[in-house]
């Protein structure tokens, strides 16, 4: 999501409630308004609304049905200029695609929306300027042709600055070469991409233009370049920024691409056409449209449309990036159309609602503990080391699942137990009325040869100043009771509980889990006031989805 | 008299001077029980009580903020080298870190000094937030307590993170002639417990019962009870299933692939950066076992976004991020198992991940409910019938446009996309409440279906503040035993 701010009078209308209100019947969301400017939040599909241009073409055919006929969107005759991309370029940025826009009204305003589009679209569509770049010259101010090129060497007059600088010092010293220097250096091939014409040096790609061919609101021609990692990314964003110069009065000149082997021309502002049947419509909205009402709908969306045997031929102009196929274009019949009025229909079929044995199985244990007097208590999965074993005296364990980054400092593995979450709950409610008893039942996970494991485990803890081993022993016992499962109870040592007060939990002859008094050094860890009892058993072995 | 100030003055008839506490240990009555009885002995002259004030601390807004980090602490951990004070946005942290003596001031460039890095290090406590996080689990702050730390508890009081308020507060406790008087006249006035003996001989019949003042403090009793993330979580199922939806469930850990790629999501989309999933490290990687679907999927990629897909970066492991792809997965499932009688309704409820930088409105632990629909003639229509039945059953005016409505919106899988959105008149604002819409058919299709397929997902988080009266989402999932034994109904 990227969020693009106006002035509100640039849009036109003097009626700002209703520009609220088409700018999110179209499928984007106001962010805000304050005084003259509005916020839009944009979403990822929709890199041509990064464009005030852009969002200025949509609420015009939305508002009154006009659109632009077939093939507005186009080049003029033949390319101005070629731009030769060198064999050093290939290896590290690779694409390249260009045209020039002459007699583009600027002023001011516009150019600060151009500026901001130019670098939402870097940011966002571009992946941070790595896949994809913009730059933008004073055509005037250019000679003759142009070489795509990489080297370790250069100097020129960078943009922001008032030297020559070299292009080693633009990435140590200029704050656009600080900021993107991640996107040019690395494997320690240190070559920078450039773009340059008979005489000079036009830009460090994807840094910073020379300020010898910057624009400024008087340009009036404009050689537009995009590179990146992605040709179609590339050649994609050329459409965009043809399309919004020409809703700014320019006349677009297509640009020679020289690859070794082959020959390109940018930008290629052919219409899609995609085929759209009426019965395809209604049976996606759920509604009975006639073929005129389509026309209109569509049109209001900015597609031209022409009719082809029974069906219609919707001409998708070269800015719309989205549009995959059909199923798009229906969308934006329905956007047209008003989800406000579509008739809700209920499926049709009789249906049983059938509840998910495990989540009912963990329920009926729920409501068993709390009769035996047990707050049940739901603690994250996402925990660290330091709860899950150092707190609990033991060593770690190589079977936890464990996140490679996380933002939040102590959230670093999935939990392989739940006691030491509820040692935690209740180290935060030492201040409370004893006694305090706890339970929760939940998943817990571990990797086993490489795979990961969700096992399903109860745990249950009570504090007072009067407990003993017996009171979990007799809890255990009930629990198991009411489950009709076979187990054993084995003396054992565990580092988390006293000696001589502990046991290991054996069903089918497997350890289970674990029952007994809690070590003092474990209750001073929490923070712990009151002698504790507790258990945690495996009652799942090992979840297993979509089998049945 | 009253039993229990019978108690209290039999207790201290003996002692020179006993505190509320030791009163309430050696007589077996709550504090409350104690102080209430003192107040009326007082009032007869029974008893001499110091009588003082005790304080107890409530957190602002602006204070449950600072819990986990003050803005001094922000400022000397992200001060990488010397900056221009005018450049510092975070004037309150700079002049904490200036007060606290973390910095340095050289003309107007800020240095963070020795004593600043000990304070930016991991394991530092800084005492303000110590006492604040204390003071937030203090029902009573005494005066020992008050005192020792009453510079830092003065300065949070004076930055508005927390109120004090005193109450009264009762201290040594002692018997008056008059109590001794009171105290010897009381034998004899009758019976007290009623015995199962007395019950049994019938000695009842003869005896007189001692009339108790049932305007005494009785003690709050606590039942055990559900989690009310349970109790929720129960209704929304219940909602699912009366309206014919059979409940399934899906994994956490989950390949890149069925989070990610099956769902159309390019494998450079920003989403999928460290920056907001959670990968992993153990396990690294989750194989794909259908190498038909893997095929069918990279083909659908490859058609349509980048020329290049590539299986390591779909076999990455990761904690899923949205539970559609449980919904993926009973698609696959359906489309190559059971010839089920369509349409197929389909519900789950489970934890999704964010990787997030926690405070009280978020958490990185998410609850999301996911629906599909699997059948033949289905359309946007039935989408919004569904969804509004479901709200309407979470108490949601959904047929008033001014409080409930559906808008365009985009996600990758689905198109045409929706979503529904609420107006919260505190907020002032329209807010989301879920994503739906029809399954691309490059994604049904990869999965090896020919129906269509609606879908949904809701995040129920939200939701909880509402049920629950609750202002900070990680109140939620701390278990604070006096907050669960004491919160009221959910609010459905």
């Amino acid at each position: 999501m990227a969020i693009v701010t106006f002035n509100i009078n640039d849009l036109g209308s003097g009626d700002t409630e209703k520009l609220v209100e088409t700018i999110n019947r179209i499928g984007l969301e106001v962010e805000g308004v304050e005084g003259d400017e509005i916020s839009i939040d944009v979403t990822p599909n929709r890199p041509d609304m990064l464009d005030f241009y852009g969002i200025k073409r949509a609420l015009e055919s939305f508002s009154n049905g006009k659109v632009p006929e077939y093939g507005y969107y186009a080049v003029k005759s033949e390319p101005e200029l070629s731009i030769e991309v060198a064999e050093a370029v290939s290896r590290v940025r690779p694409y390249i695609a260009a045209f020039v826009a002459k007699g583009v009204k600027l002023n001011e305003r516009s150019l600060k929306y151009m500026i901001s589009f130019t670098e939402k679209l870097a940011e966002t569509y571009g992946r941070s300027r790595k896949k994809m770049a913009i730059g933008l010259h004073n055509y005037n101010i250019v000679n003759g042709d142009l070489v795509y090129d990489a080297s370790a060497e250069g100097r020129f007059l960078p943009i922001g600055a008032d030297r020559e600088m070299s292009f080693d010092e633009i990435l140590e010293r200029h704050a656009k070469g600080i900021k993107y220097s991640n996107t040019v250096s690395g494997k320690g091939r240190k070559k920078y991409p450039f773009l340059r014409d008979s005489e000079k040096i036009l830009s460090m790609i994807p840094i910073i233009n020379s300020k010898a061919t910057a624009i400024d609101a008087n340009t009036t021609n404009i050689l537009v370049d995009v590179t990146g990692t992605s040709e179609k990314t590339v050649k994609e964003t050329a459409n965009l920024l043809a399309a919004s110069l020409m809703d700014q009065g320019g006349e677009i000149y297509p640009v020679v691409i020289l690859y070794k082997g082959r020959k390109e021309v940018t930008p290629d502002m052919t219409y899609r056409d995609i085929k759209v049947n009426l019965r395809k419509v209604d049976s996606t909205i759920g509604a009975k449209l006639t073929e005129s009402m389509l026309v209109g709908y569509i049109n209001r969306m900015g597609y031209p449309a022409s009719k082809y045997g029974n069906n219609l031929l919707v001409h998708v102009p070269p800015y719309r990036l989205d549009v995959f196929n059909y199923q798009d274009v229906v969308e934006d019949i329905a956007i047209s159309f008003g989800y406000d009025r579509i008739v809700p229909l209920p499926v049709r079929g009789v249906a049983v609602g059938l509840p998910g044995d495990l989540y009912e199985y963990g329920d009926d244990i729920a409501r068993f503990m709390v009769g035996l007097g047990f707050t049940e208590a739901v603690n994250n999965y996402l925990t660290n080391e330091e709860i899950s074993f150092s707190d609990m005296g033991y060593a770690g364990a190589a079977e936890r699942v464990s996140v490679v980054y996380s933002k939040t400092e102590n959230l670093t593995m999935l939990r392989m137990a739940i006691l030491p979450g509820i040692l935690q709950d209740l180290s935060r409610s030492v201040h409370e009325r004893m006694p305090q008893r706890l339970f929760e039942i939940g998943s817990v996970f571990e990797v086993r040869g490489g795979k990961p494991y969700e096992k399903v485990n109860l745990a249950f803890a009570s504090q007072n100043s009067k407990v003993n081993f017996a009171e979990a022993k007799s809890t255990l016992e009930s629990v198991m009771k009411y489950l009709e499962v076979k187990y054993e109870i084995r003396e054992a040592e565990d580092k988390a509980f006293i000696s001589g007060r502990c046991a290991e939990i054996i069903i089918e002859g497997k350890k289970r889990g674990m029952l007994g008094e809690i070590a003092p050094s474990v209750l001073e860890n929490f923070k712990l006031l009151e002698p504790i009892v507790a258990c945690e058993v495996n009652l799942i072995g090992k979840v297993s989805y979509f089998e049945k | 008299m009253h039993e229990y100030q019978l108690k209290l003055l039999d207790f201290i008839k003996n002692r020179k001077e006993s505190d509320v506490g030791s009163i309430a240990e050696g007589t077996g009555l709550s504090r409350d029980q104690v102080i209430w009885a003192v107040e009326a002995l007082l009032e007869k002259k029974a008893v001499n009580a110091e009588k003082s004030r005790v304080a107890g601390a409530s957190l602002t807004k602006e204070g449950r903020e600072y819990m986990e980090m003050f803005p001094e602490e922000r400022l000397v951990r992200s001060l990488k080298g010397p900056l221009k004070a005018a450049e510092i946005d975070d004037k309150i942290g700079l002049i904490w870190a200036k007060k606290n003596g973390w910095i340095t001031l050289e003309g107007d460039t800020v240095k963070v000094n020795s004593k600043g890095m000990e304070a930016a290090s991991k394991g530092f406590e800084y005492g303000m937030r110590k006492i604040l996080n204390e003071l937030d689990g203090m029902q009573s702050i005494d005066d020992g307590y008050m005192k020792k730390h009453a510079d830092e508890i003065k300065a949070l009081e004076r930055r508005k993170l927390l109120n004090i308020e005193e109450k009264g507060f009762i201290g040594s406790v002692s018997i008056t002639e008059e109590g001794r008087r009171m105290l010897e006249s009381e034998e004899s006035e009758g019976v007290g417990q009623l015995t199962k003996e007395m019950i049994s001989s019938g000695s009842w019949k003869k005896m007189k019962f001692k009339r108790y003042d049932i305007s005494a403090p009785a003690e709050e009793s606590y039942a055990a009870r559900l989690h009310p993330v349970r109790e929720f979580i129960n209704y929304v199922r219940h909602v699912w299933l009366d309206m014919g939806f059979v409940e399934v469930s899906g994994p956490i850990v989950e390949s890149a692939f069925w989070n990610f790629d099956v769902l159309f999501s390019p494998q450079d989309h920003p989403t999928r950066e460290m920056q907001d999933t959670f990968f992993l490290s153990n396990p690294k990687e989750i194989s794909i076992e259908d190498v038909a679907l893997l095929n069918r999927v990279k083909r659908m990629h490859k058609a349509n976004w980048e020329r290049i897909w590539k299986e390591e970066l779909a076999k990455q492991a990761l904690l899923r991020t949205q539970a559609t792809s449980v919904s993926a997965h009973y698609i696959y499932k359906f489309a190559n198992a059971v010839r089920g009688d369509y349409p197929v309704k389909l519900f789950s409820v489970g934890k999704v991940f964010r990787n997030e930088s926690i405070d009280y409105k978020h958490l990185a632990e998410l609850v999301q409910t996911d629906g599909i629909i699997i059948g033949d003639n289905l359309n946007l229509a039935h989408i919004i019938y569904t969804l509004k039945t479901f709200y309407q059953n979470l108490g949601f005016n959904v047929n008033n446009p001014k409080e409930f409505r559906f808008k365009p919106s985009y996600f990758p899988f689905v198109e045409p996309g929706l979503e529904a959105m609420y107006y919260d008149r505190e907020k002032g604002d329209w807010i989301e409440l879920v994503g739906a819409g029809i399954i691309r058919k490059e994604i049904t299709k990869a999965l090896g279906t020919s129906k269509t397929v609606l879908a949904w997902g809701a995040g129920l988080d939200r939701l909880f503040f509402k049920a629950l009266d609750i202002d900070a989402l990680t109140t939620l999932y701390k278990n604070d035993i006096g907050w669960l034994r004491s919160r009221g109904r959910l609010k459905l």
